[in-house]
């Protein structure tokens, strides 16, 4: 009702009016106080992105600008350390995770009601507060009083290994919680994806003799490539600033052995007090971050053409 | 129905911009008398209760408005940096961890509070005085930076109730330090064989997180003879053979004692409050944490347990003389933008009176000592052991002789040497690494020479 009164006022006002044709660039088809109101639409959108992503990254960028911190974070060995770890982490655990998602989604795919009751189950790492489950997992994971070595203990009379005290159990211990947190989700995207996979396509596999594994290699994981490299890029970029399983799974501990680029930030930020170097070394990571989300957007047009 | 319309906007905007700005003299008014204060909270709610009674009793006697936020401890340090970083901050704060002073004085970021620690400096320690007597390094002179306002030393806690189930007496504890350490040994041995698996002798933090590894391995340092690690004068010293003996002893102790398995193995990752709640859970016999924080926090849900618990100062050093305690200062500062400079200086004034001072820090239990002598040399509240077996022992620690500062009150360098904990990476190296102690701390004293090479004192 609003619209149709604001058209009947405007428009003798715009018949009127001299050609103002740069005016009317700006404007396109709006007319009269059409323009104010989009104008009054977009500011608050305008005001909340330059707040908060504009100035904060451009921020970030003027913080790490300096190239003294560069040869700063590249001399410290904690860092060249850390780099090491945060290739394994996504390395390791990344393809871990998605080649368990891709298995388990088959598993999802069979019928009966028990299998939608454990997918219910299995989903619930995801769906539960991240902090209170890895500082849980710290907890289990410790070698005098945990769970873990407790049961151990209990039922087979074995004194189990200090999990938090060495480099390499500890960063596997990150990385376990990690696939833990997070298999669920990618299970539930790549399921979503067997899903849509048509039914005919299967049929008529099945019609040619290709069932359980040939069915797998010859018609799903063509169909689900595109998805799974996506999922794999996603997530990648998504655990390159990956705080919370490392953080409070092993603290960056022993001995600052298990940081990533995410942890040893903060560490540099607040513990060293050295705000500056600890933008840095997230800025550091842009290398890597910057050619993901291209083939990223590459992969998206390319999955469009074939889906 | 209101019908909006562009002019009605703009009308309506005006209208608000023109009573904002007569408004304004009368907020900036307000505002003026309203000092915004970050205080870190306590260990147990009486210390917060104190905190607050002191505002109330602030607001009254002097007119202003307290605007106060309580942080925890660990959060204290990272909205301090990102405040100073990004320029929004409030009117005082009590600076945690202490370090926070000489770094932020360096970088010249606090404002000059010389004015109110003169109203009590005759009263006030010398080594207190000294922590809030920090390098401004684009003035290129000392300052007062921080207003120091409370204390603490590190005591050694001990479950006498293990000492007596392990068949041994309270009274059969040594006091000098090797002897000292050693005893909890086979007090170990003994309760481990009556089924207590996972009970330790000692809860010494070896991790590098936090203030309490580099306490403990400094104690270690000063009992082996190393106390002049840094010099007054702000150089590090490093080559002089006996601090280079006492801190390659101090690794070779601590790590002797790890791999002998005398130090529960997760303590390569506690944190400041890790040993607290092992000591607590009797993962280990004694401990040695600064404050009275880990009896503090007993009275909630153990207090009948903190009878067993024992509280006591420093053993002898080796060769039978008085060991020199850490004295640790906390200061409040007020940040270069706060608004209400002179009203946080106001309230600062009257934190450090000190009939406030002793209420305050009695309020709290007394966990943090006064850095006024006289409140306890006047007050049997602090020494009388009929009534608080624990805070007699703890008081004698910080005042009954000669004590040694944090050494970042002589170079800001060592607040970075704190974080980085060179040392404890040396005895990482040491246990995982397979280093000798020797090229481990070639390692430390490298990158602590390397650190101190970008804080440079100009002498006078």
């Amino acid at each position: 009702m609003a619209d149709i009164v604001h058209t009947t006022r405007t428009l003798p006002r715009q018949a009127l009016a001299a050609p103002r044709p740069r005016r009317r660039a700006w404007r396109g088809h709006l007319q009269g106080s059409e323009y104010a109101w989009a104008l009054a639409f977009c500011v608050p959108y305008v005001a909340v992105f330059l707040a908060f992503v504009v100035y904060p990254v451009a921020f970030g960028i003027w913080m790490g600008s300096e190239p003294l911190l560069y040869t700063t974070l590249f001399s410290d060995p904690i860092y060249v350390r850390t780099v090491v770890n945060t290739a394994l982490f996504l390395g390791i655990a990344i393809n871990l995770k998605l080649f368990l998602a891709l298995l388990l989604s088959g598993f999802f795919m069979r019928p009966g009601w028990w299998t939608k009751a454990l997918l219910m189950i299995f989903v619930l790492p995801w769906a539960v507060p991240a902090l209170p489950t890895y500082i849980s997992i710290h907890w289990m994971l410790n070698g005098e009083y945990g769970l873990f070595n407790n049961l151990l203990y209990e039922l087979f009379g074995v004194t189990g290994p200090d999990w938090l005290t060495a480099r390499w159990t500890s960063l596997g211990s990150a990385m376990v919680s990690h696939i833990w947190k997070w298999l669920p989700f990618w299970t539930v995207i790549l399921l979503a994806g067997r899903m849509a996979i048509p039914t005919e396509i299967q049929d008529a596999a099945k019609v040619d003799g290709a069932t359980g594994f040939r069915n797998f290699v010859h018609i799903n994981f063509p169909l689900l490539a595109n998805l799974y490299l996506i999922c794999t890029l996603l997530s990648t970029i998504f655990s390159l600033g990956d705080f919370n399983s490392v953080y409070f799974v092993t603290g960056g501990g022993p001995a600052d052995s298990t940081h990533v680029l995410a942890t040893l930030g903060i560490r540099y930020a607040f513990d060293l007090a050295q705000p500056r170097l600890g933008v840095a070394a997230v800025i550091s990571a842009l290398p890597l971050l910057i050619p993901l989300v291209i083939i990223l957007m590459r992969k998206f047009r390319t999955s469009q053409v074939e889906l | 129905m209101v019908r909006l319309t562009r002019r009605s906007i703009l009308r309506s905007s005006l209208g608000l911009a023109a009573a904002g700005t007569m408004a304004r003299p009368y907020i900036a008014k307000a505002q003026a008398k309203t000092a915004q204060v970050w205080w870190v909270q306590g260990f147990v709610p009486e210390e917060d209760a104190a905190f607050q009674k002191l505002v109330a009793d602030y607001e009254k006697q002097s007119g202003n408005k307290v605007d106060y936020s309580i942080i925890p401890f660990a959060p204290m340090r990272q909205k301090i940096i990102s405040a100073v970083t990004s320029g929004v901050v409030p009117d005082l704060i009590y600076a945690t961890p202490p370090e926070v002073v000489p770094l932020q004085a360096w970088e010249d970021r606090l404002v000059d509070v010389t004015d109110v620690v003169e109203t009590q400096k005759a009263k006030i320690l010398d080594i207190a005085l000294a922590s809030a007597n920090c390098y401004n390094n684009v003035q290129k002179k000392r300052s007062y930076y921080g207003v120091p306002f409370e204390g603490a030393v590190v005591p050694f806690h001990i479950w006498g109730s293990l000492v007596e189930k392990s068949g041994y007496k309270v009274s059969d504890i040594p006091n000098k330090w090797d002897a000292f350490i050693d005893f909890f040994k086979p007090v170990q041995k003994k309760l481990q064989e009556q089924g207590m698996r996972h009970t330790y002798a000692t809860g010494f933090v070896v991790s590098t997180i936090g203030n309490d590894p580099t306490n403990t391995f400094q104690q270690f340092m000063i009992a082996y003879g190393g106390e002049n690690i840094v010099t007054e004068d702000g150089q590090f010293n490093g080559k002089d053979p006996q601090v280079h003996e006492a801190v390659v002893k101090a690794v070779e102790r601590l790590a002797g004692l790890f791999k002998d398995g005398y130090i529960p193995p997760s303590s390569i990752n506690w944190n400041d409050a890790d040993d607290n709640n092992a000591f607590h859970s009797k993962l280990c016999v004694m401990d040695f944490d600064g404050t009275l924080s880990t009896e503090l926090a007993m009275l909630k849900k153990q207090k009948e347990e903190l009878k067993e618990v024992i509280t006591r100062g420093l053993p002898l050093t080796n060769d039978g003389k008085r060991m020199k305690p850490q004295f640790g200062t906390n200061c409040m500062i007020i940040p270069k933008g706060a608004k209400n400079v002179d009203v946080a200086k106001d309230m600062a004034k009257y934190i450090i009176e000190p009939k406030v001072h002793a209420e305050y820090l009695k309020g709290g239990l007394g966990r943090w000592l006064p850095v006024m002598p006289e409140l306890v040399k006047n007050d049997p509240w602090w020494t009388d052991l009929e009534q608080d077996s624990h805070r007699p022992p703890y008081v004698e620690e910080g005042f009954g002789g000669p004590v040694l500062p944090f050494y970042y009150i002589y170079n800001p360098a060592w607040a970075q040497v704190r974080a980085e904990h060179p040392f404890n990476v040396a005895f990482h190296d040491v246990t995982a690494g397979g280093m000798t102690s020797q090229a481990a701390v070639e390692k430390a004293f490298k990158r602590i020479e390397e650190i101190f090479e970008k804080y440079q004192i100009k002498a006078g």
